[in-house]
């Protein structure tokens, strides 16, 4: 005797076309004359076409940001290990060295009042709509560029005048990982340009700006070790550098 | 796998290979290429099995695991076949490392047999894409794993059991649960209580 207790683990094959002929009749025989199982049949035919329907989601933007940058990093040569240079620098570039760190934490701070600042990360349509505080969002992103962007032409003075300082297979390595984080941030500075309201492309910016302010951080930390003589300070330093880049 | 005109998959295969061999030889843009074709169905299944805020990370690994395996591709599938069951395996993996939940799930089907649905006809209406998403979230995950594998991805009981590593009959019981869940969550009269 067909019940519905024997029958509704069967309805599921029934829609799904699986069952053998001799079988379907039967369970069709059963469906026929019982509204419950002839409910769920319906039931599962919806949910099952409803299923067909979810089809692929975009990712957002900063996935293949650090895909891409990965990749980059794993094909790059690695930088060999930090040998500091313990000479000492010239009163000069002791002051060049505090005025980057004072750019860096100020674009720091920018940062991550920008970041508290940030929409929520699946903001309304409304807020959204907001055009006055994506402006105002795209004003502050501007104020933490033009930190970044100072911080950065401190360093490379620096850097350049003082060569003897860093190492220069880490000097190497580290300019590259910050081009590849400068590739980074323009790719992610387009997507933002091109739709300044979306989350996405926001939080990618956010994340790469974020990245090269510790990158940076930790340069002018080893930078300061070397300054002081600190050897072992100068290798922690540099390891905390390949770590962050 | 959700069979498609084998003579269109010959032809991706043979775009699929170079396409691998550019990958593999580093050619500018090929990987970007990769990712462009597959990944939003990947980030798809991602999303459904190990939900929204860990398919970020995962989708990444997905890709980097396919760049480091890469050289394993041999052309028996299609490119994107390949991709995806490295990207279901993983997260299966993601899922299993959660911790016990995955096991007791899909070994406890034999002492939680599903009751009989309620004595009434249909219950649900036209199902809203947006309702579905939002109710697969609140499936145990295996049998989520199966409906998203069976329902969504098209695959058979036989390759589901192949992928997770069970029997066929506990994916069908998985599935079965599964439908009556999401049933029991969308039908009409509990979205109007809510």
């Amino acid at each position: 005797m067909t019940t519905c207790e024997n029958i509704q683990p069967r309805l599921g094959d029934l829609v799904d076309g699986t069952l053998d002929a001799l079988d379907r009749d039967g369970v069709e025989a059963h469906v026929r004359g019982c509204d419950r199982c002839a409910g769920l049949v319906r039931d599962f035919e919806r949910l099952r076409q409803a299923a067909r329907g979810l089809g692929p989601i975009n990712p957002p933007p900063h996935v293949w940001l650090e895909i891409a940058g990965q990749l980059r990093q794993a094909t790059a040569p690695r930088p060999a290990a930090a040998t500091p240079n313990a000479r000492v620098a010239a009163t000069w570039q002791w002051a060049g060295l505090a005025a980057a760190l004072v750019i860096v934490t100020t674009g720091a701070y920018v940062f991550l009042r920008l970041e508290r600042s940030a929409p929520p990360k699946a903001p309304t349509a409304a807020a959204d709509s907001a055009t006055g505080s994506v402006q105002v969002f795209a004003d502050e992103l501007t104020e933490a560029m033009t930190h970044y962007e100072k911080a950065i032409a401190e360093l490379e003075v620096i850097t350049k005048t003082n060569n003897g300082s860093l190492d220069p297979a880490l000097a190497a390595a580290l300019q590259k990982n910050l081009l590849v984080i400068d590739d980074a941030i323009a790719e992610s500075r387009t997507a933002f340009t091109r739709d300044p309201t979306s989350v996405p492309a926001r939080d990618s910016l956010l994340e790469a700006l974020q990245r090269k302010v510790s990158v940076l951080q930790e340069t002018v930390a080893l930078m300061n070790e070397i300054r002081k003589g600190d050897q072992a300070g100068a290798a922690q330093a540099a390891a905390g550098l390949q770590k962050k880049s | 796998m959700p069979s498609s005109n084998p003579k269109n998959r010959v032809v991706a295969q043979h775009g699929d290979m170079a396409l691998a061999e550019r990958c593999r030889a580093g050619a500018p843009g090929a990987f970007d290429e990769l990712y462009r074709t597959h990944a939003p169905r990947l980030f798809g299944l991602a999303c459904r099995l190990v939900g929204r805020p860990e398919a970020d990370d995962l989708l990444q690994e997905i890709f980097l695991s396919a760049h480091r395996k890469l050289d394993q591709y041999r052309g028996d599938s299609a490119l994107g076949t390949w991709l995806f069951r490295l990207a279901t395996n993983l997260c299966v993996d993601h899922l299993r490392s959660r911790g016990t939940k995955w096991a007791r799930l899909t070994d406890a089907l034999v002492d939680d047999p599903v009751g009989l649905a309620p004595a009434t006809g249909s219950v649900i209406g036209a199902v809203d894409r947006l309702d579905l998403e939002r109710a697969l979230t609140g499936l145990p995950d295996g049998c989520r794993t199966v409906f998203v594998l069976h329902d969504v991805e098209g695959f058979e009981h036989h390759e589901i059991g192949m992928l997770l590593g069970i029997a066929d009959g506990t994916s069908k019981s998985q599935l079965h649960k599964a439908r009556l869940r999401l049933r029991e969550v969308l039908s009409t009269g509990r979205r109007a209580g809510s």
